[in-house]
């Protein structure tokens, strides 16, 4: 049996290494940073496979190579980069057992699959292997932060900060600072992983997150100009073009959203993207199109949980979104049985008030602010719960807090906060 | 490549990987995470190639024997593709050149270089330049990055040497610089009292067939002699300095050995509520004394642990001095090849790496070469064993240097100080089987059959070659191969008096010893 399985392991890996794509030519003349970047990781894969096929017990490699493909899934939003990945790691565990380099790669891989319990396992034996080692503070911070552990997440953020200060460290700092509210140490933290960011992917990385610390704090012109500067990077990076959309919704400007919106749809089988088009369709009065949409995420929340991947809180406010109050009650509490983040908690707080159960989701408001998080969603969930326990004046007040924050935080429900202000007062 | 990507400071083998993943990470053609969303996926194993300390140089210099010249390489693997990449210094960095003339394993003299960027492209492009670029004042160059150098002391008092001088830029190709030639000698500053600073690209210097390390992944040797850095360049960080600048109480005559180590600090940031701060305390995140230390002597659970540690306390890691007094490699070569490996604690690996080759340590290398316990006016009680690359500066320029160094009897090579063209691999894989004791062992006197850098270096400061301006992977080279060091292999005939092999260091030793009389060896 044991026999079977290592005949299997290296059949499996000699398919990974002839079924990826080779090595395009190196660019000669000056072609986009985007460009560039995407042949560097192929060109990364392809030396560790070159080294593989001298040295194919070599495990450090086969970890490096597991760990490629899961950014390689990240950058190009294929998850079939997934089985790759897990195929190229768990041959590094068979040839050394335990080794921190495939626990690494591992925890990144499940952090990448929403299967965050198991990451934070692997996080931690990492940390054992490898105490030193940032990146395994890395994995173990991504993984507690979705699961709702926060001083847990803090933590292994400081330490990986002492570790290694760099752009990986100063990112997670940010969104550490960021949830607890701290808008202005989030953006400083961000500043600094630009400071140190010099492949241009990390500086389309910085200026993104810089942008939509901006724009979520209801500075939209702002936001604006750190998209731009990002797009000077790289012109075509998908996450810059959705910020670009966002803006131009926020200044009214419908028909350039729409169309941003339409060409990232297209580009980029990210179910968040169909969903705030979906979103933007139904605010400019195009219902029709917007069902379209919303049945082509079924299709899409089905790939992905082929594809071993699994996002119910994304599916949650996707079903809130479309009416389909039992869906989003359904995969709230699930998500919400497997971790405690902040975003989870408000959305089952969303999902029990399309139940009328507000009291219960008042509960779960009130655990999505207690982060601290100034978040415009929350508010307006929490102010929409207290209006419906006729709580006036404290709806009031969150709904304004919601405003306060960022006025233009939702395509759709900026509007219904609007609304449910008007009738309070 | 014998570090993972996720090491925090790629060894010289696995920065191919690494340097190639920093680029590719985040966000890149389509710059989306996978499949599901609502999570933010940050970069996770970016690497950090602008203070990747990758190779250290300490030599006298030849054509200023009163001075000596020290070469700090960062961010390897620089692919010259005549596109959108260029390789800046980190701005937020501190590039540090440490001296420690008494031994006791903490900097007696600190030079420090830190940078800054003027960027003047605008929103217009994200291109480096916008024409040919002729000068380093050319209106043409869009990115340009400055440097300040001070000396710090023992203390940590400052004194700036520089401020404002220019870094020569990255080679961007043929069109957009059509003599850089001249835009590196632009960029030699000079330093009052008598010293000379040049920042900026290079061809890299290293010149190895990493393959060779393959055995310790369960490869052979049986594909060597290629260069795998050829055609790569690096970033240059070189340094002339009045031999008097470094030594122990300014006596180069009394106190001629220096041990040297380079390394590089970035700042963390402190997140915690109510001490806040966005720029925290220095933390070294990459440090280099001897060559290949990383890759044949760390352990791959310590790398990233070696590099955050100060040469003070190297003896306090024991994982790391058991290693170094019994290494992997020639276990390894005995498996494979036979050969059987020195039996025995390798005290001989702790004088080289750890002490200097020196009488007064009690090591098994009986002669004394560079360790600071041979200054005269050293205090030897607080002398501490840490891992520096060892400088005697009393020894003279080799007329025709010898790629073997040490172990061909030119002492002025590698382990004593290190030049461009020391062919430190095969040194190192012949001293590791014991060579300094017990001759060089035969079946491995090939090496990796790579001699020479594929460039030729200079004569003149700051010695490193041009960078390459023609794409790795192109298929054409522009520059003519030449040696650059004495050609001469290792010896394959009796020596010696019909000893089997040179006596290697030992060799070098004898030559030290009866040689007393000529040679400015202290304190014989």
């Amino acid at each position: 049996m044991s026999k079977l399985l290592a005949v299997a392991a290296l059949a499996a890996g000699a398919a990974l290494l002839v079924s990826l794509p080779s090595a395009p030519d190196t660019p000669r003349t000056p072609a986009p940073v985007g460009v560039a970047a995407e042949t560097s990781l192929h060109r990364s894969i392809s030396a560790a496979q070159a080294r593989l096929r001298r040295t194919p017990a070599d495990f450090t490699t086969w970890a490096a190579l597991g760990s490629a493909y899961v950014e390689q899934a990240r950058v190009t939003g294929d998850p079939a980069y997934y089985a790759k990945a897990q195929g190229a790691l768990e041959t590094s565990l068979r040839h050394g057992p335990d080794n921190g380099w495939a626990l690494i790669g591992l925890g990144a891989l499940a952090n990448a699959r929403h299967d965050f319990a198991t990451a934070r396992d692997l996080a931690q034996r990492a940390v054992t292997a490898l105490p030193d080692t940032a990146s395994a503070r890395g994995v173990l911070a991504d993984a507690t932060t979705q699961l709702g552990a926060a001083a847990e997440a803090t933590e292994a953020v400081q330490r990986m900060l002492d570790l290694e200060p760099g752009v990986p460290s100063f990112t997670r700092a940010a969104y550490d600072l960021e949830q607890h509210g701290r808008v202005d140490a989030a953006r400083e933290a961000l500043e600094r992983a630009l400071e140190a960011s010099v492949a241009p992917s990390d500086v389309v990385f910085c200026r993104y997150h810089l942008g939509e610390l901006a724009f979520d704090n209801g500075d939209p012109e702002e936001a604006a100009r750190q998209y731009d500067a990002g797009l000077s990077a790289d012109p075509r990076d998908v996450t810059l073009l959705q910020g670009k959309a966002k803006v131009a919704a926020a200044a009214g400007r419908w028909d350039d959203a729409l169309a941003g919106y339409h060409d990232l749809v297209d580009r980029v089988p990210l179910p968040q993207y169909r969903h705030e088009y979906a979103n933007l369709l139904r605010a400019s009065g195009r219902g029709a199109e917007a069902a379209e949409q919303f049945s082509l995420l079924d299709k899409q929340f089905a790939l992905i949980a082929a594809a071993g991947g699994q996002d119910d809180l994304t599916a949650s406010a996707v079903a809130a979104d479309r009416g389909d109050a039992a869906a989003a009650l359904t995969l709230a509490s699930a998500e919400w049985s497997r971790r405690h983040h902040p975003l989870v908690a408000d959305a089952l707080a969303w999902a029990l008030h399309l139940h009328g159960r507000d009291a219960e989701a008042l509960d779960l408001a009130e655990v999505a602010a207690s982060s601290g998080w100034r978040n415009a969603v929350f508010a307006f969930h929490r102010g929409t719960v207290l209006a419906a326990l006729g709580r006036r004046a404290e709806a009031a007040t969150a709904l304004d807090t919601a405003l306060a924050i960022n006025p233009h935080f939702s395509f759709t429900d900026a509007g219904a906060a609007r609304a449910t202000l008007a009738g309070l007062r | 490549m014998s570090a993972p990507l996720t090491a925090r400071r790629a060894t010289r083998v696995g920065a191919a990987l690494a340097a190639v993943g920093a680029t590719a990470v985040a966000a890149g053609l389509f710059g989306a995470p996978a499949g599901a969303s609502s999570h933010r996926e940050a970069p996770l194993i970016a690497g950090d190639p602008a203070v990747d300390n990758t190779d250290l140089y300490a030599f006298v210099s030849p054509d200023h024997p009163d001075t000596v010249t020290l070469i700090a390489n960062v961010s390897p693997f620089q692919e010259p593709n005549g596109g959108p990449d260029f390789f800046p210094f980190a701005t937020d960095a501190r590039y540090d050149l440490n001296v420690d003339n008494d031994g006791d394993a903490k900097a007696d003299l600190t030079y420090r270089f830190t940078f800054k960027t003027e960027d003047r492209r605008g929103k217009a492009t994200f291109l480096y330049s916008s024409g040919p670029v002729t000068s380093l004042d050319d209106e043409n160059l869009l990115f340009r990055q400055t440097y300040s150098l001070d000396v710090l002391d023992g203390r940590g008092n400052a004194r700036n040497l520089v401020r404002g001088a220019k870094v020569a830029p990255s080679n961007t190709g043929p069109k957009s610089m059509p003599d850089y030639t001249r835009l590196r000698d632009q960029a030699i500053t000079a330093i009052p009292g008598g010293a000379k600073a040049y920042v900026g690209q290079a061809d890299d210097p290293f010149f190895a067939d990493l393959r060779v390390f393959d055995l310790l992944y369960g490869g052979d040797l049986s594909e060597v002699g290629q260069d795998t850095l050829k055609g790569y360049n690096v970033n240059t960080i070189a340094l002339q300095v009045p031999r008097k600048w470094v030594a122990l109480k300014g006596d180069e005559k009394r106190n001629p050995v220096i041990g040297v180590w380079a390394d590089t600090e970035r700042r963390s940031l402190e997140r915690s509520p109510g001490k806040h701060e966005a720029r925290g305390e220095w933390v070294q995140v990459s440090r280099l004394g001897n060559p290949l230390v990383n890759e044949v002597v760390v352990p791959a659970g310590l790398k990233d642990r070696f590099n955050a540690l100060t040469p003070d306390q190297d003896g306090k890691v024991e994982e790391l001095v058991a290693r170094v007094t019994d290494p992997e490699v020639p276990r390894l070569v005995e498996s494979i090849y036979k050969i059987p490996a020195p039996k025995g604690k390798r005290d001989d690996l702790a004088e080289i790496f750890l002490t200097g080759i020196t009488t007064k340590a009690g090591g098994p290398v009986k002669a004394d070469l560079n360790s600071q316990l041979d200054n005269q006016d050293v205090d030897r009680r607080k002398f501490t064993p840490s891992e520096q690359l060892r400088l005697n500066t009393a020894v003279a320029p080799a007329g025709e240097p010898n790629r073997l160094g040490v172990l061909v009897q030119d002492n002025q090579g590698f382990p004593n100080g290190r030049r461009l063209g020391d062919d430190v691999l095969d040194i190192g894989l012949q001293a590791l089987e014991g060579a300094a004791v017990n001759g060089v062992v035969q079946a491995l006197a090939a090496g990796d059959k790579v001699d020479a850098n594929e460039n030729a270096f200079g004569t003149t400061f700051p010695y490193v070659a041009l960078p390459n301006n023609t794409a790795v992977n192109a298929g054409a080279t522009a520059v003519a191969i030449e040696p650059t060091a004495g050609a001469s292999g290792l010896p394959t005939t009796t020596l010696l008096g019909g000893s089997l092999a040179v006596l290697l260091i030992g060799a070098g030793a004898w030559v030290l010893r009866h040689r007393a009389g000529a040679q400015a060896s202290p304190t014989e």
